[in-house]
């Protein structure tokens, strides 16, 4: 088996004092899109954080490959090759979309590639070159997320942490998110991917695994994933048959 | 040399009465005043003022000092309930220097060079033109107050005060009108601090705004947090210890206000409960740190 | 224990001129002032944007400026833009000794904690000052001839003018810098959403040290200005315009940047027209009457700033 690009071995992480990773233990390889599945308060967010260096894990080893970052700082992270795109998206509402692209490439040094990378961007999703002079905070939320994605890539990550992608977004913009994620996928892109819409998830997703308070109880095939009750149960509760055949 | 001993615990009782107002607020309220001595002052010129121009004895003027100064508290208590704290800081802040001004331009309080010729107080016949009765005097007052805030700290409304002081918004949905007691805290606060104000007028006998001013609301402060915020103990010896020493190390006046900066400082970085705090206040300025240190 | 920032330094405008040249003058007085009370709010205003603290040893950092270049130019024949740029220099490394020393430990405690530490910063420069160089105020070193320009009747010096030009060039510098600049992004960003910054890889304490050497830089030219313009230094002369330039932060919006320029030139109009029609004595208490009705009606100032 191919070395793992990501991996978590029994993460313990708190917030102050309550304990919200209780041993995490995941991996994932080059290449794959790998799905985060649970219920809200599950610890999820907790554990892209963990992974991006926002919280420190106080017991057990994120590594990435092959070296142990669970003692590096988020920006020295970040110039390792992970970039997160945070839950809500979190754009510099105050500064322009250029600027907040611009951002994105902030650790890095080669300033020419770095221009490259800002026309290659804005080629490939032409709404940032269109509202490049406008404030962040005036796009809407389908925009936002597009500028959240792509300032993350302007950093040329090896593994792109994304928190909830879709939240908050219409159908028609989450079937565009996604597909972007699937052809982030084939440009070579490692994908750590949290989902609260299940279904979209697995049905982009290469392996997926699912957490419950703190630690996971499931993990598979996202074809596996999809056909399991417990799956099904653990998010959706009685009703969920009507809404997981949507 | 008794004459002054006499002095320095006259003048020290005086601050611990300061300290310990100031610390109802910061302590059980969670707010800074940064504009104390403004109370002060405020009784202090209003003791004077009746005592010289109308006449009033000082049964009756001490009352009104505090009485007045409790209103200014009230005044300045209501606006700013809505402010948090650095604001809050900002405008107490300036209530100071306003004040001070005030005190500064009138021509009634005599300007910058202030009122000469306080009476001392005639109490039942006795001089107190002494400082052994005089001393008596505050260390009257200061046991009254020391005895009226610990009867307050420990009633039911000391116990809805550490309600709010650790958690406001449980607080208030718990049923507890945390807007009435910080108005009432501010103005009590301020009360005592007026009355403090006038013992001090009348010992001194001669009073101007320097005294008022910002320096001594900061010096105020200082006491408290280096005795320990929400301690009354604490204020008491933080005022003690802060009136003391730069008596015995009067050759070194030069250096105190230096050293008072540093000290803030490294109480705050060091030992933010101060010698003796308790209570959440204090506990929420060391353990936030250490939360802080904990998620990297 | 003296209260001696409060001390009458201003100097009121032409005798006997008419009405209307009156308040002209007093409005060029006023702007030059508030330009350097903008200086100083910008301070106020990055630090508190990135760090959500009011720096109440601002005035501090403006008094270090001044005497460092007036020490300097006491002591050695130094080109005068030199010195200034020393000032700023000085002025500019103390700010971020402060934050390391004074700030940083304190980080994630409850505010009133920094807010105390601040003032106990304040306390502590101030005395330092005043056992090195005494509390005597000193005359600038350097004399220039300022010419009096005539405009529309009014009389300014070409003092005033200078000052206002340099204080336009510098906060023009520094809006260039937040805008274009890679490093003003990054601390804009930071302002914003510590936690997003870092994903970034923004190095937030490095951001805040370049905030702090920034705005106490601009402080300390503030100083030097006035240390030319009232041809007097002594080590209280931060405590007043710290606190009004703190006044001006606010009415413009705490956080804002054009506000905290905008705020200071009202500021410093106000004062002026204050002293001039009403009463010369209570010019101080103009700051903080405009501070308490703006934080009781509109705390968030003039141009919104942001909360924090």
């Amino acid at each position: 088996m191919a070395k793992a690009l990501l991996t978590l071995q029994s993460v313990h992480s708190y917030y102050g004092s309550l304990h919200v990773l209780k041993g995490v233990s995941l991996h994932v390889r080059a290449g794959e899109i790998v799905a985060l599945l649970g219920a809200n308060g599950a610890g999820k967010t907790t554990t892209l954080k963990t992974i991006s260096g926002l919280l420190k894990p106080r017991k057990g080893r994120v590594e990435f490959q092959g070296e142990n970052i669970s003692r590096l700082s988020a920006e020295a992270i970040v110039k390792k090759g992970i970039a997160h795109v945070p839950e809500g998206r979190r754009v510099f509402s105050s500064l322009t979309v250029a600027a907040n692209l611009e951002l994105g490439a902030f650790a890095r040094r080669d300033y020419q590639a770095i221009k490259n990378d800002l026309q290659e961007i804005q080629e490939r999703f032409p709404i940032l070159r269109e509202r490049a002079r406008q404030l962040a905070g005036t796009l809407s939320g389908g925009e936002q997320q597009i500028l959240a994605i792509a300032r993350a890539l302007m950093a040329r990550p090896k593994l792109l942490l994304l928190d909830e992608p879709s939240m908050g977004l219409a159908p028609r913009l989450v079937k565009q998110i996604f597909a972007i994620i699937r052809r982030l996928q084939e440009a070579g892109t490692t994908i750590l991917l949290i989902e609260q819409n299940a279904r979209a998830a697995l049905k982009v997703a290469d392996r997926g695994y699912v957490m419950e308070t703190g630690s996971i109880s499931l993990d598979g095939s996202a074809a596996e994933l999809m056909d399991h009750n417990e799956v099904k149960r653990a998010y959706l509760g009685k009703g969920y048959q009507e809404v997981w055949e949507e | 040399m008794t004459e002054y001993l006499l002095h320095i615990s006259i003048i020290s009782g005086l601050y611990i009465i300061l300290a310990l107002s100031l610390n109802l607020i910061i302590g059980y309220c969670g707010q800074v005043s940064l504009g104390h001595a403004a109370f002060y002052g405020l009784g202090a010129y209003t003791s004077a003022l009746t005592a010289i121009h109308w006449q009033l004895p000082f049964v009756l003027s001490l009352p009104l000092a505090a009485v007045l100064a409790a209103l200014f508290g009230l005044g300045l208590g209501i606006p700013t309930l809505r402010l948090k704290d650095d604001y809050l800081a900002i405008v107490t802040l300036g209530f100071g220097v306003i004040v001070d001004l005030i005190l500064l331009n009138l021509e009634i309080t005599g300007g910058p060079d202030g009122l000469t010729r306080i009476p001392p107080p005639s109490l039942l016949g006795l001089d107190f033109r002494s400082k052994v009765w005089y001393s008596l005097l505050v260390a009257a007052a200061v046991l009254l107050i020391v005895g009226l805030l610990y009867r307050l700290v420990h009633s039911r409304h000391g116990r809805a005060l550490k309600a709010i002081r650790d958690h406001e918004m449980t607080a208030r949905v718990m049923g507890i009108n945390t807007a009435a007691y910080k108005i009432a805290i501010f103005t009590l606060a301020a009360g005592l601090a007026g009355l403090a104000g006038s013992l001090y007028a009348h010992y001194i006998t001669f009073i101007n705004p320097e005294s008022f001013g910002l320096h001594t609301s900061i010096l105020i402060l200082t006491m408290v947090v280096l005795g320990g915020m929400g301690s009354l103990l604490g204020s008491v010896v933080g005022a003690a210890v802060l009136t003391i020493l730069p008596e015995m190390f009067r050759r070194f006046a030069d250096y105190q206000d230096v050293a008072y900066g540093a000290m803030l400082i490294a109480l705050l970085i060091w030992r933010p409960q101060g010698l003796l705090g308790v209570g959440s206040i204090s506990q929420k300025f060391s353990l936030g740190r250490g939360k802080a240190k904990k998620e990297g | 224990m003296m209260e001696g920032g409060l001390a009458r330094r201003w100097e009121t405008g032409a005798a006997a001129p008419l009405a209307r040249s009156m308040l002209l003058q007093q409005i060029l007085n006023g702007l030059t002032a508030g330009s350097v009370y903008a200086l100083i709010a910008l301070g106020y205003t990055m630090i508190y944007g990135i760090l959500g603290l009011i720096n109440f040893a601002q005035g501090e950092l403006y008094m270090a400026g001044a005497f460092a270049t007036v020490l300097l130019l006491s002591f050695y024949q130094v080109n005068f833009f030199v010195a200034f740029l020393f000032g700023m220099g000085v002025a500019a490394v103390l700010g971020v000794l402060l934050e390391r020393i004074a700030f940083r430990p304190l980080r994630g405690s409850h505010p009133l904690v920094p807010l105390i530490s601040a003032i106990g910063a304040s306390i502590f420069l101030q005395s330092l000052a005043l056992l090195l160089f005494g509390p005597a105020d000193r005359s600038f070193p350097v004399q220039f001839d300022f010419a009096a320009l005539e405009i529309a009747g009014v009389s300014i010096s070409s003092l005033q003018v200078a000052i206002f030009a340099a204080a336009l060039l510098l906060m023009a510098l520094l809006m260039l810098f937040v805008k274009y600049t890679k490093f003003g992004k990054a601390i804009m960003a930071t302002a914003l959403d510590q936690d997003t910054a870092r994903l970034m890889g923004i190095n937030v304490d490095r951001m805040i040290s370049l905030t702090f050497l920034i705005g106490s830089a601009l402080s300390g030219a503030a100083g030097i200005m006035m240390a030319i313009y009232y041809n007097t230094t002594y080590p209280r002369m931060g405590l007043l315009p710290g606190l009004k330039a703190f006044s001006a932060a606010v009415l413009g919006g705490v956080g804002n940047i054009p506000g905290a320029i905008v705020g200071g030139l009202i500021l410093g109009v106000a004062e002026n027209l204050g002293a001039g029609y009403l009463s010369s004595g209570y010019k101080d208490a103009v700051a903080f009457a405009i501070l308490i009705v703006v934080l009781l009606v509109r705390p968030k100032g003039l141009l919104g700033g942001r909360s924090h």
